[in-house]
């Protein structure tokens, strides 16, 4: 079972029937978890949201007491939660992506995904991380062609996973095998 | 066949009565045995049961009226406190007894003529305008929200014979949505292009507007199609409401089920374009009304985007009531099908106080004065009507 923490946005049931399409799901708001529910899950998904990291301190223990131990997957807001934990600084951007498609490009070898691979993904956000960003086991896979902003973010070893964009989003191409691909890594 | 002044007689009988636009012309309903007031703590138990008729199957077998912008709120947990307002009722329902098809070419001549030249009051002014806009900008910059709508209202006192100002609008400003309540204390006139929910056994549709154009003589469709498919601004804004629609609806429906059916079209109108899209999805089994109505309202088009934390900032900012201003206004049959559209280009009248009130977003790159401006336009059509 996928277990979807949900930051009261406007997309996350997207990323529910998304994600259905491969496994059960069920979904609850971060501040009504059901630990019965995160408990028996294999996948725990941050989902979109508005505000920063620092405004979801629930999320952030959830995500550092099963780190390693389930897999998590982290979209937008998600992505950059998962960031925050890992100690990145998630900073105001200047230009604003809120309903853009943009195309990006896979960066790293070391991806699920094949190198130099690009396509249009849509994208709703006025934060990103700062660079340099170093953590242990983690790569910054995906970047937006013309900004060079991180737009994914892959541990393979811990199985931790962050898109900075939104694979359940109509603008995106092929969000679908995006995700069937995180899933059965 | 109706009588040639069957209109003219009803309107002067005093008898309320409620107009609404149907494919081929208008819907009347009239004869109501019941109106149901909404409150914060009626209004759930009368989605419940208002698909609990007792079916006759006539089709009169259902429920008309609106939902105001608060009473929406409190049904998916938000709560307003402290603004100034009318005093207006948060919703209303009649159950009609009777239903009568009515051509688009309205037979009405009114024999009273009362005119206005009052002026119309506006609540805020350009540089307080600014003010909100600017702040708001700062909440987007934040993340807090990406796209928000700000509500300004225009306002007089006039006695109104409403039943001549739908007319007329109708015939100025044809919209898919219009309609017109007409009760003892209090009118709603309304050309509302935009539906919100459409429900026919387990299929659901829902047609956002997010995109206006004022037309000009060298504008046609394509060209207008081509403006709005160059213009980023215009594409993004239309594409935030096109996920967060389809999100709305994957709350209550099939998973996969969920399909763009129309993506980006263009619907002309008399002064305007506007940018289209239809969406739409199979519901689960199980979903009740109430399960659709807070899936679904208020309309996110018309708020903003996120739904929630866009509400509370809208909320806080707004010093005075909604009312019926981005409500929505449509059907419940007993049979469970619905229809409701969004509330929006309408004159709610009020014991002789007119409001008309109109918004337009903020995203990161809008600029203050063209909104202030452009919320002007959409109200003069209907400020037009008190010449």
């Amino acid at each position: 079972m996928i277990y979807i923490i949900d930051h009261k946005d406007s997309f996350t049931h997207n990323v529910v029937h998304q994600f259905e399409r491969f496994d059960d799901v069920a979904c609850d708001n971060y501040n009504e978890i059901n630990e019965d529910k995160l408990n028996k899950s294999k996948v725990i998904v941050f989902s979109p949201g508005p505000g920063a990291p620092k405004d979801y301190p629930i999320s952030s223990n959830i995500y550092k007491k099963f780190k390693g131990k389930k897999k998590i997957i982290g979209i937008c807001l998600g992505f950059q939660q998962i960031l925050h934990c890992e100690k990145g600084k998630i900073i105001e951007q200047k230009k604003i992506y809120h309903g853009y498609q943009s195309k990006i490009k896979v960066t790293s070898a070391n991806s699920l995904f094949k190198k130099n691979r690009k396509f249009n993904v849509g994208r709703y956000h006025s934060l990103k991380l700062k660079e340099p960003f170093v953590a242990k086991n983690f790569e910054i896979t995906m970047r937006c062609v013309i900004s060079n902003v991180a737009m994914a973010i892959e541990n393979n070893k811990e199985n931790v996973y962050g898109f900075q964009f939104h694979p359940e989003s109509f603008l995106t191409e092929n969000g679908n095998l995006l995700i069937k691909k995180i899933l059965s890594a | 066949m109706i009588k040639n002044n069957y209109l003219e007689d009803l309107n002067n009988s005093k008898k309320p009565f409620i107009i609404y636009k149907s494919n081929k012309g208008f819907d009347l309903y009239t004869d109501f045995s019941k109106k149901i007031i909404l409150s914060h703590s009626n209004v759930e138990k009368f989605i419940n049961e208002s698909t609990r008729l007792k079916s006759k199957k006539k089709e009169t077998d259902l429920f008309i009226g609106f939902f105001g912008y608060e009473i929406l709120n409190n049904l998916i947990g938000i709560n307003i406190k402290g603004q100034k307002g009318i005093k207006f009722p948060k919703g209303i329902f009649y159950k009609p007894e009777t239903k009568l098809k009515l051509p688009n070419k309205l037979n009405y001549k009114n024999s009273e003529i009362i005119k206005s030249n009052k002026l119309f009051n506006i609540n805020i002014n350009r540089a307080s305008y600014k003010i909100i806009f600017d702040k708001f900008k700062k909440k987007i910059k934040s993340g807090e929200t990406y796209q928000i709508k700000i509500c300004t209202k225009y306002r007089n006192k006039t006695k109104i014979n409403a039943l001549d100002f739908f007319c007329r609008l109708v015939k100025s400003n044809m919209a898919p949505e219009a309609f017109l309540i007409k009760d003892k204390d209090y009118s709603i006139i309304s050309c509302s292009p935009e539906n919100l929910i459409n429900k026919k056994n387990n299929l659901i549709t829902t047609k956002p507007i997010a995109g206006t154009l004022k037309k000009n003589k060298k504008l046609d469709k394509i060209k207008a199609l081509a403006f709005f498919k160059k213009n980023i601004k215009e594409n993004k804004e239309h594409n935030m409401i096109v996920d967060m629609e389809r999100s709305d609806l994957s709350k209550i429906c099939k998973a996969g089920s969920v399909k763009i059916l129309k993506k980006k079209t263009i619907e002309e109108y008399k002064d305007l374009y506007h940018y289209v899209s239809l969406i739409g999805g199979m519901l689960k089994k199980n979903i009740s009304s109430l399960d659709i109505i807070k899936a679904m309202m208020p309309g996110g088009s018309v708020i903003g985007c996120p739904k929630i934390s866009t509400l509370n900032l809208l909320n806080t900012q707004e010093k005075e009531s909604r009312n019926i201003y981005t409500g929505s206004f449509g059907y419940i049959k007993s049979n469970g099908d619905m229809r409701f559209n969004i509330i929006i280009r309408s004159i709610l009248n009020y014991k002789n106080n007119s409001e008309i009130s109109v918004a337009s977003g903020v995203v990161i790159d809008s600029n203050a004065k063209n909104e202030f401006n452009e919320n002007y336009i959409k109200a003069k059509a209907l400020m037009d009507l008190y010449k």
